[in-house]
């Protein structure tokens, strides 16, 4: 028993260093001077690391605008997006039990469809409905992405909350709205946070909407600003590293703290079917 | 007094799932129309001719396509299956750990928190031949006796995106594992070790089973994702060396932004969309016949 | 009383049509260099100058990463809304019909400010006889050396190598322990196709005919001889390993922490060795690249400011590049960003002759061709086709004929489908 665990642990730790390094390598660049970065042999603790990258990049480039801009984007595409899913799924699980499935048959069907393609259309479209540089451009763009998972998610979830319930609430004089909102909602919460985090995740890390759709540099996101940080010429790894574990820091910290109900909600939700 | 009801129970149906319909409408549905209707076209500029199904037959025999072809459903294939393997196998580790477990957990789950452009950045770094930390470590281990090109050499380069890919796609599955191993009841375990089941057995006829369902959903999801994922091959290798990385959603982009072709990319987009679509039906079939 | 009523009333009317009449024009400008970060000041200083002397017209910069600034211009031209100034690859943007021709610009201004640019600069940016940007800038390529590895080597920064026989006999001395001669670009992006240009040039080849309707890296004898030499210093052992995934970072990275003695680079280059290494600040030394036929051309990329099909304020952003075109952010860019005027009177100018390496970049830049190509598939030749021959070549050596007969073919065709 214990020989086992202990082997457990080890491997457990190797494929923990495996899945680290990266960061501690993001780390190390970000916290080294310009000139250390290349050095052959590369240097694995620093006695020159400073905080000047990250001085650097909070003074000099708009990084607290775009992280802004970053928070209100996922913040609303995370609204929208559990919105139009729970609806959606309660529909169909009270109302057209059937038709769960080929619903969400199609809308892994929309997600068949290279990014690529969609740039030029999608422009146009913001273009025409004149979102250009709005918010709601990107918020409309992202709130796509995560649907197909989400409403499946929620689709298990309220399948497993009996129907009951329902109407236990409405035999009260609730209408169906007032049942869905006041009674099944609440209940459904683990996986109304897991649709949370899993769209938030897409909706911060998204570039390619953002870079076509946005031109105005007050309205830039994160992950653009960071790939601007690209020169051909010049490129200061250091600070581009410390923007990374800027943009990175919010996401890890949102799922640290409700990393229990996501687990809880695929749990409950979606592990029957 | 019966069918009106019904009918008031339908319309409020209706009204509960026409938000995600209107909305897949003018988000989704444009843009997918658009280019469907696109690939139908020659596109020079602003111009464009309709030229009926002449990109198709210009992809189909471009020796290009069927490569990258190729390339994309050996790249996708490698990545599935071992997402699938290492997720379930981090997930039967992690769930018999005791200790900081949520710890362990949120660590496992940080590449897929990262932006998948800026891991690959980060990976490109600690692969580069001269000043990577990669091969430094294994020459200084001596583990091999000169750098290697590990994205230079068209069978290195593929292991290496498969790697990377591997990298950020295995958190997701390990987290749908997690959840599903959760849900097995502990009885079915007991009643396996009464018959004399040893831990091969237990997992091949308990466990297994119990989480095919999630299986089945991973792995579609799973697909689709990587057939279509850009990110890590664009930024790591750009298709080369010598097209050996080169998958579709490469040549999909080099077509429509280099080449400037957009209706044979469209062209291409709707073949690789046929190609995903074919697939998740017959493995969602598949599934559902064992049942 | 009522006259000064009415007079009041007039004012204020002409007040208010006066005020409508000041809503400023604002100009999109977009290009690929507002996000390199030693271009920054430079730019925005242009745009201060430029709106504090037009009080009309505002400038509105258009950030973007320079491997996606083709995208984002497409994507926005394919919607009539494009920046109106752009700096793009011109025959490619002419050919799609994303910009606008600037000859009536052009020809309304004096003839002293059409002289500062010859017509064989000005023929880069002209597309079927219609001139579709005014050229701002340039990056002239030659062979920089490092001094103190060449001393090390025994031999002679005053003399660098003239034909590729001395070149091969110096790049034997420079290889050594964890160190090698030179770096073959075999990256995917197209600045190996710009050092393999220069390479075939510099034998006397061309890599396609006269009306780009044809390719002949292996119809023609001297191409495919230089393609084999130049390719042919990664199998001789003096060229740094794995060229397959060195682009220009990768080639600079190595020539900055000494790892190779010299490189086929821009004036540009050397900013960002002396930021990664300041130890060697002014420790490198150029001249023209080994030739084996007498005025081998070497490459100048040039940059041009073209103005957009859809924009509707044109006349406002000629004026404007004309503006960013004039003497003294041509010497700025040069200053700071190492970027070469294209202007053909700064040669006196004494920022120039401070410099002495600018100045050597300058006279080296008097001899070039221009780049890119006029081809209007030029992007997906130059940073797809020729790259992957180069890569397949560079990885199965005993096949590189075949390979560029292949690509000839293969090249060839998609010129004649244009």
């Amino acid at each position: 028993m214990k020989r086992t665990s202990v082997l457990r642990w080890i491997v457990a730790l190797a494929a923990l260093a495996v899945v680290l390094f990266p960061f501690y390598w993001m780390l190390n660049t970000s916290l080294k001077p310009q000139t250390e970065i290349f050095l052959s042999p590369p240097t694995f603790l620093s006695s020159h690391w400073s905080l000047d990258a990250y001085a650097t990049v909070l003074t000099q480039r708009p990084v607290g605008r775009y992280f802004l801009n970053s928070l209100i984007v996922a913040l609303g595409t995370t609204a929208l997006s559990v919105v139009l899913a729970a609806l959606a799924a309660y529909g169909f699980t009270r109302f057209f039990p059937r038709g769960a499935t080929p619903f969400i048959v199609l809308l892994l069907f929309t997600k068949m469809l290279p990014e690529t393609l969609l740039i030029i259309p999608y422009f146009r479209l913001m273009s025409d409905l004149g979102l250009l540089n709005t918010y709601a451009a990107l918020v409309l763009a992202y709130s796509s992405f995560a649907l197909p998972f989400s409403v499946w998610m929620l689709i298990g979830f309220f399948r497993s909350i009996p129907r009951d319930i329902d109407e236990a609430a409405m035999i009260d004089g609730a209408t169906y709205l007032q049942a869905f909102w006041r009674v099944i909602l609440p209940l459904a919460r683990p996986g109304l946070v897991a649709v949370a985090l899993f769209t938030f995740l897409i909706a911060w890390n998204s570039y390619v909407w953002a870079l076509v759709l946005t031109t105005d540099s007050s309205m830039y996101v994160l992950s653009v600003g960071i790939a601007n940080m690209v020169g051909e010429y010049r490129v200061q790894w250091n600070e581009l590293m410390a923007a990374a574990v800027i943009a990175a820091v919010p996401v890890m910290v949102l799922y640290s703290l409700l990393e229990r109900h996501l687990v809880n909600a695929i749990t409950a939700g979606a592990v029957k079917g | 007094m019966r069918s009106s009801s019904w009918t008031r129970r339908r319309r409020v149906g209706y009204a509960f799932i026409a938000p995600v319909f209107l909305f897949l409408c003018a988000v989704v549905l444009f843009p997918l129309g658009h280019a469907f209707y696109t690939s139908l076209l020659r596109v020079r500029g602003l111009s464009s001719t309709f030229v009926g199904f002449a990109n198709y037959a210009r992809v189909l025999t471009d020796d290009a396509f069927w490569h990258s072809l190729g390339v994309s459903l050996a790249f996708t294939t490698s990545c599935v299956l071992l997402h699938m393997a290492i997720g379930l196998g981090l997930a039967l580790l992690l769930d018999g750990l005791r200790f900081a477990r949520t710890a362990l957990r949120i660590a496992f789950l940080t590449p897929w928190m990262v932006a998948p452009a800026v891991g690959a950045t980060i990976w490109l770094w600690l692969l580069e031949p001269q000043f990577g930390v990669v091969n430094y470590l294994l020459v200084a281990w001596g583990a091999v006796k000169a750098p290697l090109a590990w994205l230079g050499e068209p069978a290195l380069a593929f292991a290496s995106v498969v790697a990377v890919d591997t990298w950020r796609g295995v958190p997701f599955v390990m987290l749908l594992m997690l959840a599903g191993l959760q849900t097995i009841p502990r009885e079915q375990y007991e009643a396996a070790a009464i018959d004399g089941a040893d831990a091969w057995q237990r997992f091949r006829y308990v466990t297994l089973p119990n989480l095919r369902y999630l299986l089945v959903v991973a792995s579609t999801l799973d697909v689709i994702n990587t057939i279509r994922h850009y990110d890590i091959i664009g930024v790591m290798t750009a298709g080369g060396p010598a097209g050996a990385t080169e998958v579709l959603p490469v040549l999909l982009y080099n077509t429509a932004f280099r080449g400037n072709r957009f209706g044979e990319a469209a062209a291409i987009g709707v073949l690789l969309l046929a190609i995903v679509l074919a697939f998740s039906l017959l493995h969602i079939r598949a599934a559902r016949l064992e049942r | 009383m009522r006259n000064i009523r009415k007079l009041a009333a007039a004012v204020a009317c002409l007040a208010c049509v006066a005020a409508a009449a000041q809503q400023p024009i604002v100009l999109q400008w977009q290009t690929a260099n507002l996000t390199e970060s030693q271009y920054e000041p430079v730019w925005k200083a242009t745009i201060a100058e430029f709106e504090a002397a037009n009080p009309g017209i505002k400038v509105e910069p258009v950030l973007v990463a320079r491997k996606d600034h083709w995208t984002k211009f497409v994507a926005a031209a394919q919607a009539k809304k494009a920046p109106c100034i752009v700096t793009v690859d011109l025959t490619t943007a002419a050919y799609n019909g994303y910009l606008m021709p600037l000859d009536k610009y052009w020809n309304a201004e004096p003839q002293e400010f059409r002289n500062a640019w010859s017509p064989a600069m000005l023929s880069a940016s002209k597309w079927k006889g219609q001139l579709y940007g005014l050229p701002i800038w340039g990056g002239t390529y030659a062979e920089i050396y490092n001094r103190d590895l060449v001393t090390k080597a025994g031999l002679d920064p005053n003399k660098p190598p003239k034909t590729w026989a001395e070149y091969a006999s110096w790049a034997k001395k420079l290889t050594g322990n964890d160190q090698w001669a030179t770096a073959v670009l075999g990256g995917k992006t197209d600045t190996t196709t710009r050092v393999l240009l220069m390479w075939i040039w510099s034998n006397g080849g061309e890599a396609f005919n006269a009306d780009m309707t044809e390719a002949t890296f292996a119809k023609n004898p001297k191409s495919l001889e230089a393609i084999k030499f130049y390719l042919g210093l990664v199998k001789d052992g003096v060229a740094a390993p794995a060229p397959t995934t060195t682009n220009y970072l990768e080639q600079t990275n190595l020539f900055a922490q000494q790892k190779i003695a010299t490189m086929r680079n821009a004036y540009w280059a050397i900013a960002k060795v002396n930021g990664d290494n300041p130890a060697l600040k002014g420790k490198v030394f150029v001249a023209p690249g080994p030739a084996n036929v007498p005025n081998a051309p070497t490459l100048t990329s040039v940059a041009a400011s073209s103005i957009s099909a859809s924009c509707p304020n044109p006349e406002a952003a000629w004026k404007f590049i004309k503006f960013d075109a004039g003497k003294k952010w041509t010497v700025e860019r040069a200053k700071v960003a190492n970027w070469m005027p294209t202007r053909n009177d700064m040669a006196d100018d004494p920022a120039f002759k401070a410099d002495p390496l600018l100045a050597q970049f300058v006279t080296i830049g008097n001899n070039a061709r221009s780049y890119p190509l006029p081809s209007p598939i030029w992007a997906e030749i130059a940073a797809n086709d020729i790259v992957d021959a180069v890569q397949r070549a560079l990885l199965s050596p005993e096949k590189t004929e075949e390979i560029f007969r292949d690509l000839d073919a293969k090249v060839t065709k998609k010129l004649k489908d244009v």
